[in-house]
């Protein structure tokens, strides 16, 4: 899968923007599938906003977001979701997990929601090993810490079917173990799809031995 | 998608206004139920009247004229039908056969014979011999023939029988002697006039008349007819339904009259029919405040899910999953109701029929196609009407 940005300029941000040089914002930019892509951004630079612009969940900005070739507003609602289901993942700054399931509904959701699972359910409990979250699986989203909480949005992201992984500041609330451990796990799931991610933080980091950086 | 519909379950909650859901439920239930009841009633009505099984043939011949009124007297050639008027009856749905009474157009004075005294002035008509309800091998006659087969109408012969004679203290008549009688019919006009016998060969019910064959009827008129054709003011129509609404609307339209006894029936059938119109129309009503009360409901349902449901949507569910989940939410009850009504109104339907039969009305104990597909109809209208409502407001969010 082929992500292009054309141009791309955030409406509310255009006048800050246009006073800074970037690598990504009004630039012709592709993501060469499969590489390991980090974004590092200044706060206030539109981290988040360029992670909704490349998912679709926001929509003001100038220029283009091409999938495939096509630009988002191509693809049907139905369409956008196959893609979200078998093409894209993401792990949101904000985590956004179901507070009502618990923290394996919450990693099962993405598993079933398309007709054919990726994966068994016993891969849940083997991720959930890796990054030492087994004890709080059966707890209810509204009980869990933001570590937790990360820990299982990034499991989430990785029981589906991907060829790009979206993540904003994903190991914003870990500690450095944990993510070192987050970090590995999200590298060999990647390689065992030949799949690609695209990662924003705020710093530089060695987490990932990364093919391209980017400045915001 | 068994498991993710499991999910699903958990976080859109369709248990808000739950009461409120079961009662447009209920109302759904006793709209199918008025509804289907009202095409099974319908169906049983027309069973009742058209079907083979049950034996009163309602074919039957009515005698039409036009209503004589008060302005009208004195002056015949009102009560005439004109050649449009005669085409209009004849191209009426209703008419399965038509013939003209035609009328004599010369003094016909009829004797008995031998000591009996009795002597009148008479008229005739005639029919086309289809329409009659005599059958008799005399009933024919040919040029040359000097005895004319004539059919009295039943009523004559009863009002002479239980009115005249006893007041006038003359012996009763039984129908073999009076077919037995040898008449004489003088036929003048007022040139010529000659003697021919006369012969009642029958007694009719149907057409209050004295009837000759109609070849006779055309020769005679043809030889005694004064110059001046008078026109016909009587026809005679077949119908299969005298009951038929259509029939006495026409009738009542066009100042027609006829046999007022055998168009009584109409006016049950037409209590019957409004009956149940109003019964399938209050099921209909009934029908679109559940549909109305099953809409708002799902609004509801997606209203206060609105923040899950979009989170759902972009984690990546297809608006048309939500779609599936949440009309496999209702669509079982919906079945379950349209079922249950079914088996009611088969129910209904079994006693029905056993209860008309021992008024020998014989109706089928099982509901008719026309439930079958009404309840179709209904639960595919309330199947619609709920998927556009999913699709409309699941598209918005």
């Amino acid at each position: 899968m082929q992500i292009q940005l054309n141009h791309l300029m955030p409406i509310p941000l255009q006048d800050k923007l246009r006073q800074r040089s970037s690598d990504i914002w009004n630039q012709d930019v592709t993501f060469k599938p499969g590489s390991f892509v980090k974004i590092k951004a200044p706060s206030g630079t539109g981290k988040t906003t360029l992670i909704h612009y490349l998912y679709h969940i926001r929509y003001d900005y100038t220029g283009k977001v091409q999938v495939n070739g096509q630009p988002w507003q191509a693809y049907s609602k139905n369409e956008i979701a196959l893609i979200r289901q078998q093409e894209l993942s993401i792990v949101f700054q904000d985590l956004r997990l179901f507070e009502q399931l618990s923290a394996r509904e919450n990693i099962s959701l993405k598993r079933v929601m398309q007709p054919k699972a990726f994966y068994p359910p016993e891969k849940i409990d083997e991720m959930a090993a890796r990054l030492n979250v087994t004890h709080i699986l059966e707890q209810s989203g509204r009980t869990l810490s933001y570590g937790e909480r990360q820990r299982i949005a990034i499991i989430r992201a990785l029981v589906q079917p991907f060829q790009w992984l979206l993540m904003d500041e994903p190991f914003s609330h870990l500690d450095e173990e944990n993510t070192q451990r987050a970090a590995a796990l999200i590298a060999d799931e990647c390689k065992a799809r030949n799949a690609g991610f695209i990662l924003t933080d705020l710093d530089n980091d060695q987490h990932f031995n990364y093919d391209v950086h980017y400045h915001l | 998608m068994r498991p993710f519909f499991d999910l699903l379950k958990k976080i859109i909650q369709t248990g808000v206004g739950k009461t409120r859901f079961l009662m447009a439920a209920v109302g759904l239930g006793i709209a199918m139920l008025l509804i289907l009841i009202a095409i099974q009633a319908h169906t049983n009505f027309s069973q009742l009247l058209y079907s083979s099984k049950n034996q009163n043939e309602t074919a039957d011949f009515l005698v039409i004229n036009k209503t004589i009124t008060n302005a009208m007297m004195g002056q015949s050639a009102k009560s005439i039908f004109t050649p449009e008027e005669i085409d209009n009856i004849k191209k009426q749905p209703f008419v399965q056969a038509f013939g003209l009474v035609t009328s004599s157009q010369y003094k016909v004075v009829i004797q008995a014979p031998g000591d009996l005294h009795f002597a009148t002035d008479m008229f005739f008509e005639a029919v086309p011999d289809s329409f009659l309800d005599v059958k008799n091998d005399d009933w024919k006659w040919t040029a040359g023939d000097r005895t004319i087969p004539i059919i009295l109408p039943n009523d004559f012969l009863n009002l002479y029988n239980f009115g005249f004679s006893l007041s006038q203290d003359l012996p009763q008549i039984s129908q073999e002697t009076v077919k037995a009688l040898p008449l004489q019919v003088s036929i003048s006009n007022n040139v010529v006039s000659d003697q021919y016998m006369g012969h009642i060969v029958g007694f009719s019910d149907r057409i209050s008349s004295f009837l000759v064959p109609a070849s006779f009827m055309s020769w005679a008129n043809g030889k005694y007819g004064m110059a001046t054709a008078t026109g016909t003011s009587r026809v005679i129509i077949k119908t299969p339904d005298p009951s038929n609404p259509a029939l006495v609307k026409f009738l009542d339209d066009n100042g027609y009259t006829t046999n007022q006894d055998k168009l009584k029936f109409s006016k049950t059938r037409m209590i019957v029919q409004t009956i149940v119109s109003v019964v399938g129309f209050f099921g209909l009503i009934l029908l679109f405040f559940a549909l109305l009360v099953f809409s708002m409901f799902i609004q509801l349902v997606i209203a206060s899910c609105k923040k899950e449901i979009q989170l759902l949507v972009i984690l990546g569910t297809a608006p048309k999953q939500l779609q599936r989940y949440l009309l496999k939410q209702f669509v079982p009850l919906y079945i379950i109701i349209g079922i249950l009504s079914l088996l009611l109104v088969a129910g209904l339907q079994y006693w029905a029929a056993s209860e008309l039969a021992t008024h020998q009305m014989l109706v089928s104990s099982w509901p008719g196609i026309p439930v079958f597909v009404g309840i179709l109809l209904v639960l595919w209208l309330v199947y619609i009407v709920n998927l556009a409502t999913v699709r409309k407001y699941v598209n918005n969010i």
